[in-house]
């Protein structure tokens, strides 16, 4: 495997209401995210539409459902589909979550927590390797968000991530937003998250919204808040130059209020590029 | 407890309301719980509303989601897609609504719908084609003609005219109620080009297609046709159909 190059640039996702925007190759961003999952079909409009908007843009393929924690292994359907893909876009990388969403029966089609032990980072590091090798590629993991935190647990999430960062050779997809909803619902130190992470393995930072209160939800479907906004800036002074995007799957606007977000993460990118010369 | 017990503990408690707790997991752990089990149920019951818009407007929002949870109880998600958490629904509106069969035939038609909108992309055999493939047949040839059909057709036989109902819902304009059909007929779901579309026919071109979408001869169409029609018109009628299919593009290749 040959590694994943850095790209310094500032996207969107690619969701309906936009089709044309992206389609045509008007909207200003640099890269667009798709949901994998979404272009993982047979044929039809899916696919013809991002094959329009490919013609365009460089995309980074974003998935939801490879369950790298399971307990169960890898689903190697899903990876062929994943793989086939993949060979169609040519993206500039694939990513998925720290996560489980199924066992040998069912599926959540939610993005449920691993309890963070040695057994799970076995699971997680075997899983992602037989990923990555039948990919014929790294991925990007990406931190998640959480609303409990299981007793079992015998290490910090970041060591967890650096552990598996360090076994696999992966890179990250470093979600600011998820970062802080998990800091807020489990009392850790934002920066200390960071610190603990193996940052010069940043490709790809996720901006987003959430909901908050006495358990703050990941939402995506706001815009994105002044705390998260000042751990973006601190992210990216120790980061460097990467790929930001902002997701919103949920009250999805018109795509100019997403450009005015996108224009803040240029400017707080560029002073934390200014900081560090 | 394993990582494989904790999961399978995990999604049961996903999956269940007022499941125990196990030892060790305390209130915090409940109230994150929650938030997991609403945001599956919530997360499945709007993807079946997105796959089944016409059929929650019929239904009415209240009933719809009842039985849209109720789905998910009794059918909860295996696959990694989530685009096939529909399937069984119009079985399961076909149980729940057994006084109304225009609910079930409706989500039918937007289930096939949606499957035919990501179906594989194919070229349909042409008039020209066929003919080119078929240019040596004799008698016995024709009797043992198969085809393969594209995988965007579905067909189903309906009592209310379900294709009428989507149009009216579409124009947002719901009728009182749903139309019977006087005679017995059927749907043709399909794709023409990125768009799905339909039209409604007879039960006995449906039936006709079903003996050749399993893998029947024309031979064998013309047997099934032989109750129905007059002996003499039985070839003429067996055409007739081949040509329609022929013309919507429905017929992949001669096998």
């Amino acid at each position: 495997m040959t590694g994943i190059a850095r790209f310094h640039g500032f996207g969107l996702g690619l969701r309906r209401p936009h089709y044309d925007d992206f389609i045509c190759g008007g909207a200003p961003v640099d890269f667009v995210e798709v949901i994998s999952e979404n272009y993982m079909v047979e044929g039809g409009k899916p696919l013809s539409v991002l094959d329009a908007v490919r013609a365009h843009y460089p995309v980074a393929m974003h998935g939801v459902s490879l369950s790298v924690g399971s307990a169960h292994g890898t689903d190697r359907d899903y990876l062929a589909r994943l793989k086939v893909l993949a060979a169609r876009i040519e993206p500039l990388w694939i990513s998925d979550h720290l996560c489980w969403t199924r066992t040998s029966a069912h599926n959540s089609h939610d993005l449920l927590p691993l309890p963070y032990t040695a057994e799970a980072l076995d699971v997680v590091c075997a899983n992602l390797s037989a990923a990555q090798d039948f990919l014929g590629r790294e991925m990007l993991l990406e931190n998640p968000s959480s609303y409990l935190a299981f007793p079992e647990n015998e290490m910090a999430e970041w060591e967890f991530m650096a552990e598996v960062c360090r076994r696999t050779g992966c890179f990250l997809l470093l979600d600011v937003n998820n970062i802080h909803v998990s800091a807020q619902n489990h009392g850790f130190r934002a920066l200390d998250y960071l610190g603990g992470l193996p940052l010069e393995r940043v490709r790809q930072i996720h901006l987003a919204g959430h909901a908050p209160g006495e358990i703050v939800i990941d939402t995506h479907d706001r815009e994105v808040c002044d705390d998260v906004w000042r751990l973006y800036a601190a992210a990216m002074k120790l980061v460097g130059p990467v790929a930001t995007m902002i997701e919103r799957d949920d009250a999805i606007p018109p795509l100019a209020d997403l450009l005015i977000e996108l224009a803040t993460a240029r400017d707080l990118a560029a002073s934390a590029e200014r900081h560090v010369a | 407890m394993s990582l494989v017990e904790l999961q399978q503990e995990f999604m049961d408690q996903v999956l269940t309301d007022g499941r125990t707790l196990p030892c060790g997991w305390d209130a915090r752990m409940a109230a994150g719980l929650d938030i997991y089990r609403n945001a599956y149920r919530s997360t499945m019951v709007e993807a079946l509303r997105e796959t089944f818009p016409k059929t929650a407007l019929w239904a009415g929002d209240h009933a719809f989601s009842q039985a849209a949870a109720h789905h998910v109880i009794t059918h909860p998600p295996c696959g990694w897609t989530l685009d096939l958490v529909g399937e069984g629904f119009t079985e399961t509106l076909a149980g729940l609504f057994a006084n109304d069969p225009d609910v079930a035939d409706l989500a039918w038609l937007e289930w096939a719908m949606h499957l035919a909108f990501t179906a594989r992309d194919c070229v349909a055999l042409d008039a020209a084609g066929f003919a080119a493939a078929t240019s040596s047949y004799g008698e016995a040839d024709w009797a043992a003609l198969r085809l393969a059909f594209l995988p965007s057709l579905f067909s189903r036989e309906i009592g209310s005219d379900c294709i009428a109902l989507w149009r009216a819902l579409a124009d947002e304009e719901p009728p009182a109620s749903a139309r019977s059909l006087e005679e017995p007929a059927a749907c043709l779901v399909w794709r023409e080009g990125l768009i799905p579309v339909f039209r409604l026919t007879e039960t006995l071109e449906a039936r006709g297609l079903g003996v050749m979408i399993t893998g029947g001869s024309f031979g064998d169409l013309c047997v099934a046709l032989q109750a129905a029609v007059p002996g003499d018109d039985v070839a003429k009628t067996a055409g007739t159909m081949l040509g329609k299919w022929l013309a919507d593009g429905h017929i992949l290749k001669v096998v």
